[in-house]
C-alpha cells in the first residue's frame, strides 16, 4: 500500500507540470523514421538579453530514442564557468506510450572539468547526465536555464545537428529590448525569421523548423552540407568580461580585439629586445630577419594551453612567454608578434578555424566565434607570409593542411581584415617515389625506395621523423604493405626551403615477397602504395561531391628479375581521366628489367552529385589495378 | 602462469643496515653538458635521479599517508619537453580527499654566455582538473624548458587512505639512471610488499627507526625500508599485449593488519583468504547483497513461472537481468546502489548487476557463486596472498550438474556463458557464500568462429551470381551482432553492406538469430558480383580468397619479449562451390596445402575437388587453438601467417576449352 501511494504522488506531481505534452511514440510520422536512431519531438530554445551583462538562455527539449545508437542523443552536457552559470535543470523520462516513468534533477548530474585533450587547464566545467533506460523506445524531456554575463556571443541554433537524428519540431526565439540591435546569419533555413514583439513590449526574433529527416552520412560531402540548417547571431553593442564594445563588420570587430584584448600585452624586457636586434643585426632583408626570429621562437617555446576567464580570447602577455617558454596559440602568436616588433617588422594576429576541412569565416557576417586557432601573418610588400607559431618544426611560411586555403580574420591597427591563406594545389601536393628492387629466384625482394613529399604532403612523415631509429622502423613497417618487410636503413630528412619537402631513403628487404610454385614466381606489381578500400556507393545521394584537398602520387619501380625467368603475365595498362582525377598505371619490360609506374591525381573542387558514381568507379578501378600480379615463369 | 609475469614476495629485514636519503637538489656541470644517455642514446629524456618516501604519520590531527616525491630529469630533445609537464592523479571519496602540496621546481639550462641559469617554478601555477566523481589530476608545467635543460621538482602528497600504501613504479617510458623508494611503516601496521616485472632491485635494505611514530600518546618503532634500482631501461609496448602494468617493474603494498594506536584494537585485514571470505560475506556491499534472496524471490516468481529445467531457468533469469538493469559505466567488486535500488532504477554498476544475477539464480534454487577478477587493462592478480585491490570486476559462476557457466549480465548482446574479452585475464577468485573461496582459470571454452559458404555461378557476362551464407559463433557472433545493431534496422545494415562493396549487388538477404543469442548468427545474401568484364578471354584469373585476402603479416617484429594474447581461440572456414560456364575449365587449381603450428597450436589447410568439368569445391580452414602464444612460439606464429599470405596470393586460372 505504501508503494502504491508514493507512485501515485509521483505521477500526479508530474502530470500537473506536463499535461500538455504527448510523447507517445506512435504519434511520430513514418516519414521521419528512416536512418533515425532518435527524433527530436520538440525543442524550444530562448535567448533573452536582459542587459549587457545579463543573458538568460532557456533550453527545453524532448527526444525519443528508438535504439541503443540513439542513447548518446539524450546525454545532456552543459558547460559552465564563473561567467556562465547553470540555474536550473530538470527532466522526465517517458516510456513508449508517453507515460512518465522517472524524473531527474541537477543533483543527478556529474560535474567535471572539460577535457579537450590538449589543454593543461581550462576553467570550463561540464555538468553531464546520461539517462539510463532499458526499454526502447523511450523519451527524455528536459529543460534548463543558463545565466550568462556577456553579450558578445549567443547560442547558435542548429535544429538537426548530427546524422541519425530526425526533427519533429524545433524553434529558436531571441528576445531583447527594442533598442538592442542584432545581426544574424541564416544558413539553409527552411522558413524565414519572424520578427515581432511580446506582451512585455520586448522585440522577438523567431525561427521554426519542422519535419526534418535524419541525415545519412555521405562521403565527400561539402563542408556545410545542403541539409544542415543553422542560425548565428551577433550583437551590435556588447559587453564581454566587463569590456564594452560594438561592431557591425569585421573591421570593427578586429579593431576591438586589437585595442581591447591585445594592446599592451607585447612588452618585452630590454634584454630580449637587444637580443633580437643582435640576432638580426647583419640581416637586411626583412623576410630573412623574420625567418631568423621565427626560428628562434620555435627553438625557445612549446605549446601549453591554460585558459581561464577571458583568456579564451585574450593572449597571455609576451613577457610571460619569454619567461616560461610556453603558451597557447594566442600567447605564442602575440609573443612572436612582439619579437618582430623589436626589429620593426609589422605582423597581424589572425583568427582561423583550423583543421583539415577548409572552413573559412563568413565574409558577410562578422562574429567572434568563427575561429578556434590563431596564426600570424606577415604582410610584406611583395608577398604575404603566414606563420604557424605552435609547431616547433614547421618551416618558415608553411601552414600545412591545418590552416591552408581559407578565409581568416586578421586584427590590425586599422581594424579587422579578411585574408585568404595560401592554397596547396593538387599538382603541388606530391608523394613522388622511385624504387629499385631485385627479385630473387626464391621470391625475395631487396632494394631501395626514395620518396619525396611536397606541398601539404610535407608533413606526411612527421609522426615518424621525430621518433627514435627503432620506433621509426616499427612505424615504417606499418606504413608499407610489404609482407616480411625488414628495414635495413631509414634516412628521413626535412628541407625547410621556400618550397619545403621531406625525403625518405630506405634500404629494405622482404623474404617470400613473391610466391614460388611450379616454376612460377607471382608477386604484386605495386608493393608500396596500394589503395585497399574502395569508395562506398551511396544511393539517392543528396549532396554534391566535394574534394577538400587534391594530391598527386607518382610511383616508379624498377625490378631486376632473377636470371632464367621471363615475364609470363603482367598488369595491363590502365588509364583513366576524369574531371576530378587521373589514374595511370603501366608496366614495361626491358631485358631483365620490369618497370612499373603509377600516377594518381585527385583534383580538389566541387562536382555535381551525379559525378559520385564515377568517383566510386574511379576508386574501384584503382583498387583493382593496385592488386594486379606479375607472374614470372622459368625458361627463356 | 608463465615466466614473463613475475610476482616475487620481498622478505623484509634480511639485508644490511642502511640509512638512505633523498638526493641533493641542484645540477652538476656534467648533467648540463650531457648530450645523450649512453645506455640509450636515442632517449628523448632520462631520469637522472628519482626519489620517493612514504610514511604513515600524524598530520593535522589525523593519521595520514605522507608521500614525498623528488625527480631530476634531463631533457635532450624537443620531443622530450613533454616530460616537463607533470600530472599527478589523486583520488577522493565523498568526505575525504588526497591533496598535493608544496610543489617546488627548477629548470636549469646553460644560456648563450655559457652560464648556468636556474628558473624557479611559481607555486601558484599548479592546476587541479576534476576528471570524474572520484578522481582528479594535479598538473603543472615547468618553466623555461628547452632541449638540453635539466628539470627538478618535488611535491608532497597527503592521503587519508593509509590502507592503500603507495606503491612505486621503477620503470617508465623513458630510462632512469637511479630510482629509489623509501617506506617508513610504524609497528601498528603490517603490509605485504610484492615486486613485479623482470628487472632486479639493485639494493634493498631495512632498519628499525626508534619511536618514529607518535600520536595521541601512542608511540611505535618503524620499519624503514629502502628499495633501489639502477640503470632502468625504458618500457616499450608491443602489439597484442595485455596491460603494461603486468610487465612494468614496480613494487606494490597490501595491508595485512593494523592495530588502532589509540584503542590497541587489532584488525586483521588480509592474512588468509579465509579472512577475506569472512569479510566479504558480511560486507554490506557484497555478501549482504547476495543474501537478499527473499527480495529476488518475489520479483523472479513470475519470470520463471512454469519452468522446471535448471538451465532453462538460468537462461531466463540471465536474459531478465540483462533487460532490467543497464550498466552505468562504473566498475568495481562492491555493489554501490544495492540490488533493490538497481532493480528499481534500472541502472547499476558491474557489481550491482552481477551480484543481483547471482542472488536471482540462488533465489531460483540454483547454485551460483561470485568470481572476483581483474580486467585485462587492470593487470593480473597476485595469487600468492589476497590483494583485494587487485580485483576490479565481479561475475557469476553457475554450476548445473557437472557444467559450469561464467556469466556477465552487464552487456545485453553477450550470450549465456560468453565472457567479455576484458574479463579473460589470468585467474579469478570464486567467492561462495557457503564454502571457502578458491582460484579458477579465466580462460574461455568459447571461440571466435566464422564460416563463409559461397555458391557462385560464373555467367557469360562475367558476373558471379549466387549466394553467400555466413555463420558466426561465439565471439564472432557477438562482434557481428554489435556491428549489425549499430544500424537502426536490418535493412539499413544490408544497404550499408551493399554500398561498401561497389562490385557487389545484394539481390536478396536474410538474417536469422540476430536476437536469439544462443544460436549461431546466420546471414544469407543472394548476390551478383562484377568479377570479369566479359568471358571472351582465353584465360581468366580468379582468386578463391577474394572475400578476405590477407596480404601483410600482422606480426612485424623479428622476436618478442611478451606473449601474444588474443584471449580466445579462433576458427575461420571458407567453402566455395563454383560453377563455370560450359566453355571454361580449371587450368590452374588453387594450391592445396596444410600448415600447422607445433603442439596442435593452429593450422591453415585447403582442399580442392573437381565435381565435374565445370563445377569445383574449394575449402579452407584457419585455426588458432590457443588464446595465448608465448614468445618462444612467436616465430612459428609469424611463419604461419607468412605461409597463409603466400598461399592466398596464388590465383586460379580458368581456361577456355
Amino acid at each position: 500500500m505504501k508503494a502504491f501511494l508514493s507512485t501515485l504522488f509521483l505521477l500526479s506531481a508530474i502530470t500537473c507540470v506536463k499535461a500538455q505534452d504527448n510523447f507517445d511514440v506512435s504519434l511520430i510520422s513514418k516519414d521521419l523514421l528512416p536512418y533515425a536512431s532518435s527524433v527530436v519531438r520538440n525543442e524550444e530554445i530562448t535567448t533573452e538579453v536582459r542587459d549587457f551583462d545579463n543573458v538568460l538562455l532557456h533550453v527545453k527539449r524532448a527526444i525519443t530514442v528508438f535504439n541503443k545508437n540513439g542513447d548518446e542523443d539524450v546525454e545532456i552536457g552543459i558547460w559552465h564557468n564563473k561567467s556562465r552559470i547553470i540555474k536550473d535543470v530538470k527532466g522526465i523520462i517517458y516510456n513508449q506510450y508517453g507515460k512518465p516513468v522517472s524524473k531527474f534533477s541537477e543533483s543527478d548530474f556529474d560535474d567535471d572539468n572539460s577535457h579537450d585533450g590538449f589543454s593543461l587547464f581550462t576553467d570550463v566545467k561540464i555538468k553531464h547526465y546520461r539517462p539510463l533506460v532499458t526499454d526502447y523506445p523511450y523519451t527524455v524531456s528536459y529543460e534548463y536555464d543558463v545565466k550568462s554575463k556577456q553579450t558578445l556571443e549567443f547560442q547558435d541554433w542548429q535544429p538537426n545537428p548530427s546524422t541519425g537524428v530526425a526533427v519533429e519540431k524545433s524553434s529558436y526565439t531571441f528576445i531583447c529590448k527594442p533598442d538592442f540591435k542584432i545581426r544574424y546569419k541564416e544558413v539553409n533555413i527552411p522558413s524565414k525569421v519572424i520578427i515581432g514583439s511580446n506582451k512585455d513590449g520586448l522585440k522577438t526574433y523567431t525561427w521554426v523548423a519542422a519535419n526534418l529527416k535524419a541525415i545519412k552520412y555521405e562521403p565527400f560531402s561539402p563542408l556545410r552540407t545542403a541539409n544542415l540548417s543553422y542560425v548565428k547571431i551577433a550583437p551590435e553593442k556588447f559587453s564581454y568580461g566587463g569590456i564594452p564594445g560594438s561592431f557591425t563588420n569585421w573591421k570593427e570587430l578586429g579593431m576591438w580585439q586589437y585595442e581591447k584584448l591585445n594592446a599592451g600585452r607585447q612588452v618585452l624586457s630590454p634584454q630580449t629586445v637587444s637580443r633580437m636586434k643582435e640576432l638580426t643585426g647583419d640581416i637586411t632583408d626583412p623576410k630573412q630577419k623574420a625567418r631568423k626570429i621565427y626560428e628562434y621562437m620555435q627553438s625557445k617555446t612549446h605549446y601549453i594551453n591554460i585558459s581561464i576567464g577571458i583568456g579564451g580570447y585574450q593572449p597571455f602577455p609576451a613577457s610571460d612567454v619569454d619567461q616560461q617558454n610556453y603558451g597557447d596559440c594566442k600567447a605564442l602568436v602575440n609573443y612572436t608578434q612582439a619579437l618582430f616588433k623589436t626589429v620593426g617588422i609589422d605582423s597581424y594576429y589572425c583568427v582561423v578555424e583550423a583543421g583539415s576541412a577548409k572552413v573559412g569565416v563568413f565574409p558577410d557576417f562578422a562574429s567572434m566565434d568563427q575561429g578556434n586557432h590563431v596564426i600570424l601573418c606577415l604582410p610584406f610588400k611583395s608577398d604575404t607570409t603566414f606563420l604557424e607559431c605552435t609547431n616547433q618544426n614547421m618551416p618558415f611560411g608553411f601552414l600545412g593542411d591545418f590552416t591552408d586555403d581559407r578565409l581568416v580574420f586578421a586584427c590590425t591597427p586599422e581594424g579587422g581584415k579578411l585574408i585568404h591563406t595560401p592554397k596547396y594545389a593538387a599538382q603541388a601536393n606530391m608523394e613522388q617515389r622511385t624504387a629499385a628492387f631485385t627479385i630473387a629466384d626464391d621470391g625475395g625482394l631487396k632494394g631501395s625506395i626514395t620518396t619525396n613529399f611536397k606541398g601539404a604532403n610535407y608533413e606526411d612523415r612527421d609522426h615518424v621523423i621525430y621518433e627514435s631509429a627503432k620506433e621509426q622502423v616499427k612505424d615504417l613497417k606499418k606504413i608499407y604493405p610489404i609482407n616480411n618487410l625488414e628495414i635495413e636503413s631509414a634516412d628521413l630528412k626535412q628541407f625547410k626551403t621556400a618550397q619545403p619537402y621531406t625525403t625518405e631513403n630506405l634500404k629494405i628487404s622482404a623474404s617470400d615477397y613473391g610466391s614460388v610454385a611450379d616454376g612460377k614466381i607471382i608477386f604484386l606489381a605495386n608493393p608500396v602504395n596500394r589503395l585497399n578500400t574502395p569508395l562506398r556507393e551511396v544511393r539517392n545521394r543528396r549532396n554534391d561531391v566535394y574534394i577538400n584537398r587534391g594530391y598527386t602520387d607518382e610511383d616508379e619501380i624498377t625490378y631486376t628479375l632473377p636470371a632464367g625467368y621471363k615475364v609470363d603475365t603482367r598488369p595491363k595498362k590502365v588509364s583513366i581521366e576524369k574531371p576530378f582525377g587521373k589514374f595511370e598505371s603501366s608496366t614495361t619490360v626491358n631485358g631483365d628489367k620490369l618497370i612499373y609506374s603509377r600516377k594518381m591525381q585527385l583534383i580538389d573542387g566541387t562536382y555535381s552529385k551525379d559525378t559520385y558514381q564515377a568517383l566510386v568507379d574511379f576508386y574501384q578501378s584503382i583498387a583493382d589495378a593496385d592488386h594486379d600480379n606479375v607472374t614470372l615463369i622459368k625458361g627463356n | 602462469m608463465n615466466r614473463f609475469f613475475l610476482i616475487l614476495l620481498i622478505f623484509i629485514g634480511l639485508s644490511n643496515w642502511a640509512s638512505a636519503q633523498d638526493f641533493e637538489t641542484g645540477v652538476s656541470n656534467d648533467e648540463i653538458e650531457m648530450a645523450k644517455y649512453d645506455k640509450d642514446p636515442q632517449a628523448n629524456a632520462v631520469f637522472l635521479n628519482e626519489f620517493g618516501n612514504t610514511r604513515i604519520d600524524e598530520y593535522m590531527d589525523h593519521i595520514r599517508l605522507i608521500h614525498t616525491y623528488h625527480a631530476k630529469i634531463k631533457i635532450f630533445t624537443k620531443e622530450g619537453l613533454t616530460h616537463g609537464t607533470i600530472e599527478i592523479p589523486i583520488h577522493n571519496g565523498d568526505n575525504s580527499a588526497e591533496e598535493v602540496n608544496n610543489v617546488t621546481g627548477f629548470t636549469y639550462y646553460k644560456d648563450d654566455n655559457g652560464i648556468i641559469q636556474k628558473v624557479e617554478f611559481e607555486a601558484k601555477k599548479v592546476y587541479t582538473v576534476k576528471d570524474y566523481k572520484y578522481g582528479s589530476t594535479v598538473k603543472f608545467a615547468l618553466p623555461a624548458l628547452r632541449p638540453g635543460c635539466v628539470i627538478e621538482f618535488k611535491y608532497e602528497l597527503i592521503s587519508p587512505y593509509w590502507d592503500h600504501f603507495r606503491g612505486w613504479t621503477f620503470q617508465d617510458d623513458i630510462p632512469k639512471i637511479n630510482s629509489q623508494y623509501e617506506v617508513h611503516i610504524p609497528g601498528f601496521w603490517n603490509f605485504n610488499a610484492s615486486i613485479r616485472g623482470v628487472l632486479k632491485l639493485t639494493k634493498s635494505t631495512s632498519e628499525v627507526e626508534r619511536e618514529c611514530f607518535s600520536s595521541g600518546g601512542s608511540k611505535a618503532d618503524c620499519s624503514h625500508i629502502t628499495y633501489d634500482m639502477k640503470d632502468i631501461p625504458a618500457f616499450v609496448d608491443e602489439d597484442f599485449m595485455t596491460a603494461r602494468k603486468n610487465f612494468l617493474s614496480a613494487i606494490y603494498f597490501e595491508l595485512v593488519e593494523f592495530t588502532n594506536p589509540y584503542t590497541s584494537v587489532k584488525t586483521v585485514v588480509t592474512k588468509e583468504w579465509s579472512d577475506v571470505d569472512r569479510q566479504l560475506k558480511i560486507a554490506d556491499e557484497f555478501g549482504s547483497q547476495v543474501k537478499r534472496t527473499s527480495l529476488l524471490k518475489e520479483r523472479i516468481a513470475s519470470v520463471i513461472a512454469g519452468k522446471t529445467d535448471e538451465l532453462d531457468k538460468a537462461k531466463t533469469l540471465y536474459t531478465w537481468i540483462k533487460s532490467q538493469i543497464k550498466w552505468n559505466d562504473y566498475i568495481g567488486i562492491y555493489s554501490s546502489e544495492g540490488e533493490k535500488k538497481a532493480l528499481d532504477t534500472h541502472s547499476g554498476s558491474i557489481a550491482d548487476i552481477n551480484l543481483t544475477l547471482i542472488t536471482a539464480l540462488n533465489a531460483a534454487g540454483l547454485n551460483a557463486e561470485a568470481v572476483l577478477l581483474s580486467t585485462r587493462d587492470h593487470g593480473m592478480v597476485n595469487t600468492l596472498y589476497p590483494v583485494l585491490t587487485d580485483f576490479n570486476y565481479v561475475i557469476a559462476r553457475l554450476t548445473i550438474g557437472d557444467q559450469t557457466y561464467l556469466l556477465d549480465a552487464t552487456d545485453p548482446l553477450l550470450s549465456f556463458g560468453l565472457l567479455p574479452l576484458k574479463c579473460i585475464n589470468d585467474k579469478g577468485r570464486v567467492i561462495s557464500m557457503t564454502k571457502p573461496s578458491y582460484w579458477m582459470e579465466l580462460s574461455t571454452q568459447q571461440k571466435a568462429a566464422t564460416t563463409h559458404m559461397f555458391d557462385l555461378t560464373l555467367l557469360d557476362n562475367g558476373k558471379l551470381k549466387g549466394s553467400i551464407v555466413n555463420y558466426y559463433k561465439g565471439y564472432d557472433a557477438y562482434e557481428k551482432r554489435k556491428a549489425i545493431k549499430k544500424f537502426n534496422s536490418i535493412d539499413e545494415y544490408v544497404e550499408d553492406f551493399d554500398e561498401k562493396q561497389p562490385k557487389l549487388k545484394v539481390l536478396k538477404s536474410d538474417i536469422t538469430n540476430l536476437d536469439s543469442l544462443e544460436s549461431p548468427l546466420r546471414e544469407t545474401f543472394e548476390v551478383e558480383i562484377d568479377a570479369f568484364d566479359n568471358t571472351n578471354h582465353d584465360k581468366l584469373a580468379f582468386n578463391p580468397y577474394f572475400w578476405e585476402k590477407r596480404t601483410t603479416n600482422p606480426f612485424k617484429l623479428a622476436e618478442r619479449d611478451y606473449p601474444v594474447d588474443w584471449a580466445y581461440a579462433s576458427d575461420k572456414r571458407l567453402v566455395l562451390v563454383m560453377h563455370l560456364p560450359a566453355q571454361y575449365t580449371v587450368e590452374t587449381p588453387p594450391q592445396v596445402v596444410a600448415y600447422s603450428l607445433p603442439n596442435k597450436g593452429g593450422m591453415f589447410a585447403t582442399t580442392f575437388e573437381n565435381q565435374d568439368n565445370n563445377t569445383f569445391t574449394f575449402s579452407n580452414i584457419t585455426q588458432f587453438n590457443k588464446s595465448v602464444y608465448d614468445p618462444a612460439e612467436y616465430p612459428y606464429l609469424k611463419e604461419l601467417f607468412n605461409k597463409i599470405i603466400l598461399t592466398e596470393k596464388g590465383d586460379m586460372i580458368f581456361k577456355k576449352k
